[in-house]
């Protein structure tokens, strides 16, 4: 019924829009028919043709009232009236071309900006996944004391796909790993991303693949057996160029010939926000491929490599799943209490999947909208006061069209329409801008995203985006329009009539305008304090604790798993690889490292307990980062032994397990006393122990913001396939990437090289370069926001100045001073400045407490920050305040009076 | 000048729903038979009557179409619709209950 009504009076309205005309004509027509029967009647009545016509029209009580009357009812005056407002709008707009480009100039910046700032956290949190019904995707978590998003491992995957019921589907995938990828049998390697998955990948995520097919159940049950593989469809178009009879071809991954049987689709560029795989591979085909070779990928609990994520039945509540999650999770504590004791797990939805604590990107994300938004505010502010200031020239305007009966409301749609003409353009012009502020942060590609893996930097100013943009420009148009539009109707209509310049003069006319500039002010003091403080964070983060070399520094890191080598041929491989660097010539040191500092890979964590500290008793353990490294690593990247000794040569397989703790692991855990000659047991503290033979100068391994508590390992005692060879050289170091090559090639020439680098470019990309951007970024809000301020008050004085011209004219004729009047004009910016500054404080206070609990750990107020900016700030107003005061003050007397 | 009062305002709907019900008719007939059924009690004003159609017509309860008369001129002619009836039948139930209640009222015996 509804529905049937909305249809019917639709296709009507519709009409009367697009068939205007018509609809006039068939109206006419319709009340001409009318009055010629009751003329034709009049006259046989018996009146004349004249009184026959009168009394028609008279019965009509007025034809034009009705024929309005008509219109009226079709319902459609809303959009007639805002043709006409737009049209009124862009003839007075066009007669204004300075101010109309300004305040659009003005809105596009704000608009742009946010735009562009939307795009990252869109990309970061909010854009969907790639597949149909993306909102019924939610992701298990196994949940630790330390560790709230950790993995699960293949056993537990399987436990719980048999035993939940919330779920259309559970699948696994362990994250992109780097493979060794052949077209042919001769061909050398090449590194390539590939991604296990469970069999149902495909289908619970509804991607089937565009060519071929997904895996079959069989595939992915017997391990090693079904050597088959989906390819991405990004490679297979670079690979192939797009060429269907791929499907049946083998191809060669970390050496062995897995057959293609199909090629994902285009839209479906894998789950990740980064990273896109050319390689889908079954997880029964997990021992070809970069899992833990120490334990049993298959059997072994312990090994936890796998993300899990499942479909939402319909009608099932996330909470529901969570439940019965918990169950399940209890269940595995009570099977396995050596494996799972104080473990837990939970579901997550895909929000807060993407908002997960531990990621630092999408807090900056947040944080730059929150500064976007301030911009986009400070904008519209300042061009509240334009439109202000050009409402007063248009008083006597109003005032006559209120005085010939214009309705009040009437009249503020007319001006909404014209402030939303101006956000419109401001909005196109935003989008332009915005367009080019995505595509330069899609430069830094080769910055934030230094890897071999496939990636692609994920904003970008798609349909979400544009829709973003208009909301933004709608919210522009209400908050730069709605002020004046209020104020300036508001006229009173005898003085609007009677003077030229009809501005009343009073507090309550000018109380609008002081307010714009105090917000502008405020915001615009917060925006800078907070591009201030993270300039400062930056700088400090990027100076304490990297003390370690970063100049003549190669790396090149292997992963032996890709040319299938045993634990014994690893070791092997990386003993020759650093002996024979060592012989060649340019070389100044050589070391093997799992991890680069501040790279971009996390470090291994590791459980243990500390011999003769108090551990409490819901815990088994504590969990330290760590890194495995050869003898030669602190020499060669020039972190220095506190206490104690580094690794030698006799620390082998055979030789007393030993490791080197860094200065702070030691104060947190034997504070007070030395450290060395201390054990730490591995797992539990019946595990094996270790002796710490070291204490290492502490340094930032994984963040630039804190250093952790950390761990050495050596390399013969704590065996890893995927290691970093760090050359130190006495000249360029790229120029030994020959060398290394040759020296693989005798070695083994199948054995990809992965992400050749000078460290010190690395370094600066990963720890300088990147957080710079965020930066200069949050840089540019500040000086735009402090830009818009000085030009807001220089506004506010100068047409203060002017309104008040005659009146500053008669004083200095009376006598005054030229310094008294520069007073007078001065103290009111002086006073707005100051209101300005106070909010502003306490706004920056605000954002600071907000960065320091989202990205920085640091707690604490940076004075130096505030020392800087709130004088900048106030010496910039001032000046702007003071030019036009000087102006005021140097005002002839028998000018002023003549004015107007 | 007789602006028709509030309640003859809200009836007039009613009259040319129901009107309308019996055969589609034209602006110039239907202002004929008001005034024929009901001329003397309600005071229908001729002006009133073609906003009112056109406002039964947004709403899409009755529809007009283009026909010779049987003197054969073109006008106007309007006949109910569909949702047009249900809304008749909504109304003149309305205008039952409010009716009846009124007489029961009025009737009450003073004592």
């Amino acid at each position: 019924m509804r529905w049937e009504h909305w249809w019917f009076t639709a296709s009507l309205r519709l009409r009367s829009i697009l068939r205007r005309t018509r609809v006039e004509q068939e109206l006419d027509e319709e009340l001409r028919f009318h009055l010629e029967h009751k003329i034709e009647e009049g006259i046989a009545q018996g009146l004349s043709p004249k009184e026959a016509r009168y009394r028609a029209l008279r019965a009509m009580d007025g034809l034009e009232q009705r024929k309005e009357e008509m219109r009226d009812m079709r319902r459609i005056h809303w959009l007639t009236d805002f043709l006409d407002d737009s049209r009124y709008a862009i003839r007075s707009l066009r007669r204004t071309p300075g101010l109309t480009a300004s305040v659009a100039f003005t809105l596009a910046l704000g608009i742009g900006m946010t735009s562009a700032v939307f795009s990252i956290v869109d990309a970061m949190i909010f854009r969907p996944y790639p597949v149909p019904h993306p909102g019924n995707v939610v992701t298990l978590v196994s949940t630790t004391q330390d560790n709230s998003f950790d993995y699960f491992s293949y056993r537990e995957y399987l436990d719980i796909a048999g035993k939940t019921k919330s779920y259309d589907g559970v699948i696994a995938d362990a994250d992109m790993e780097a493979v060794g990828f052949s077209a042919g049998p001769k061909a050398i390697p090449r590194v390539k991303g590939g991604k296990l998955v469970s069999a149902n990948y495909f289908h619970v995520l509804g991607v089937e693949p565009r060519l071929g097919r997904g895996f079959r159940e069989d595939e992915d049950r017997v391990p090693g057996r079904a050597a088959v593989v989906v390819l991405g469809a990004a490679f297979w178009r670079q690979e192939f160029a797009g060429d269907p009879s791929v499907l049946g071809r083998q191809v060669r991954l970390n050496g062995v010939d897995f057959t293609v049987i199909g090629v994902a689709r285009e839209g479906f560029p894998g789950m990740d926000v980064f990273g896109h795989p050319d390689f889908y591979m079954p997880l029964a085909m997990a021992r070809v491929f970069s899992t833990n070779r120490e334990k049993n990928f298959f059997e072994d609990r312990n090994d936890r490599e796998l993300n899990i994520s499942a479909r939402l039945k319909p009608g099932t509540t996330l909470h529901q799943a969570q439940n019965e999650l918990a169950v399940l999770a209890k269940d595995f504590e009570r099977e396995y209490p050596k494996l799972n004791r104080s473990r837990g797990a939970t579901v997550h939805s895909h929000f807060q999947m993407r908002t997960r604590d531990d990621d630092i990107n999408w807090k900056f994300g947040v944080i730059f909208a929150i500064l976007a938004l301030s911009v986009l505010l400070v904008a519209c502010t300042n061009v509240a006061g334009l439109l202000l200031s050009r409402a007063r020239t248009r008083t006597r305007e109003i005032a006559v069209r209120l005085a010939i009966g214009a309705g009040r409301f009437r009249l503020i749609r007319l001006l909404m329409t014209e402030s939303l003409i101006l956000a419109c353009l401001g909005g196109l012009a935003g989008i332009a801008i915005g367009y080019g502020v995505v595509e330069w942060f899609r430069t830094f590609k080769n910055v934030v995203l230094m890897t071999d893996l496939p990636t692609s930097m994920p904003f970008r100013m798609d349909a979400r985006v544009l829709l973003a943009s208009l909301a933004l420009t709608l919210l522009s148009a209400l908050l730069c329009g709605l002020v004046p539009a209020l104020q300036s109707t508001r006229t009173d209509l005898v003085n609007g009539l009677k003077s030229a310049d009809g501005d009343v003069p009073g507090p309550k006319r000018l109380w609008g305008r002081n307010a714009l500039v105090v917000a502008q002010v405020s915001v615009s003091l917060m925006l800078l304090t907070a591009s201030f403080l993270m300039f400062r964070s930056f700088e400090s983060s990027a100076l304490d604790g990297n003390g370690f070399a970063k100049d003549h520094l190669l790396m090149t890191s292997f992963d032996p798993r890709l040319v299938q080598y045993s634990t014994a041929q690893t070791q092997q491989f990386y003993k020759l690889l650093a002996e024979r660097m060592r012989k060649t010539s340019g070389v100044r040191s050589v070391t093997l490292t799992q991890n680069v500092p501040l790279g971009q890979d996390g470090f291994d964590s590791l459980a243990l307990v500390p011999d003769g500290f108090q551990i409490p008793r819901d815990r088994e353990n504590f969990s330290s980062t760590m890194d495995t490294v050869d003898e030669g690593y602190f020499e060669t990247m020039g972190i220095r032994i506190l206490r104690g000794r580094g690794f030698l040569a006799s620390d082998t397989a055979d030789a007393a397990r030993v490791a080197i703790v860094n200065e702070q692991f030691a104060k947190h855990f034997w504070p007070g006393a030395d450290a060395v000659g201390q054990h730490i047991r591995l797992d539990s503290s019946t595990g094996t122990p270790v002796q710490v033979v070291g204490v290492a100068e502490t340094i930032k391994n994984q963040s630039t913001y804190a250093p952790a508590d950390f761990v050495y390992m050596p390399l013969a005692q704590h065996p890893i396939p995927r290691m970093t060879l760090m050359l130190r050289s006495a000249g360029d170091p790229l120029q030994l990437v020959q060398s290394v090559k040759d020296v693989v090639r005798t070695l083994d020439p199948n054995l990809p090289m992965l992400d050749t680098r000078s460290y010190a470019e690395y370094y600066r990309n990963q720890a300088v370069e990147g957080p710079r951007i965020a930066v200069k970024l949050v840089g540019s809000m500040g000086v735009v926001g402090l830009l818009l301020a000085i030009a807001g008050l220089y506004g506010v004085v100068a047409y203060n100045v002017s309104r008040r011209t005659r009146e500053i004219g008669i004083r200095i004729a009376l006598g005054a001073e030229s310094f008294d009047v520069l007073r007078a004009v001065m103290g009111k910016g002086l006073m707005l400045v100051a209101m300005g500054t106070a909010i502003g404080l306490a706004l920056g206070f605000a954002v600071e407490r907000l960065m320091n609990s989202m990205v920085f750990d640091s707690g604490g107020v940076d004075i130096v920050a505030y020392l800087v900016v709130v004088p900048l700030m106030f010496l910039a107003t001032m000046l702007a305040a003071y030019v036009p005061a000087r102006r005021a003050s140097r005002i002839a007397p028998t000018q002023a009076l003549r004015y107007e | 000048m007789s602006k028709p009062n509030d309640l003859v305002q809200g009836t007039l709907d009613l009259l040319l729903l129901k009107m309308l019900a019996l055969e589609p008719l034209h602006g110039w007939a239907i202002s004929l038979r008001l005034k024929s059924i009901s001329g003397d009690v309600l005071q229908v004003s001729e002006g009133s009557l073609y906003p009112a159609l056109h406002k039964l017509e947004q709403e899409g309860w009755i529809s007009a179409e283009w026909k010779q008369t049987e003197n054969n001129r073109r006008a106007k002619f309007y006949s109910l619709t569909r949702i047009g009836r249900k809304q008749l039948e909504s109304e003149a139930a309305n205008w039952q209950r409010l009716s009846s209640a009124i007489s029961h009222v009025v009737e009450l015996s003073e004592v």
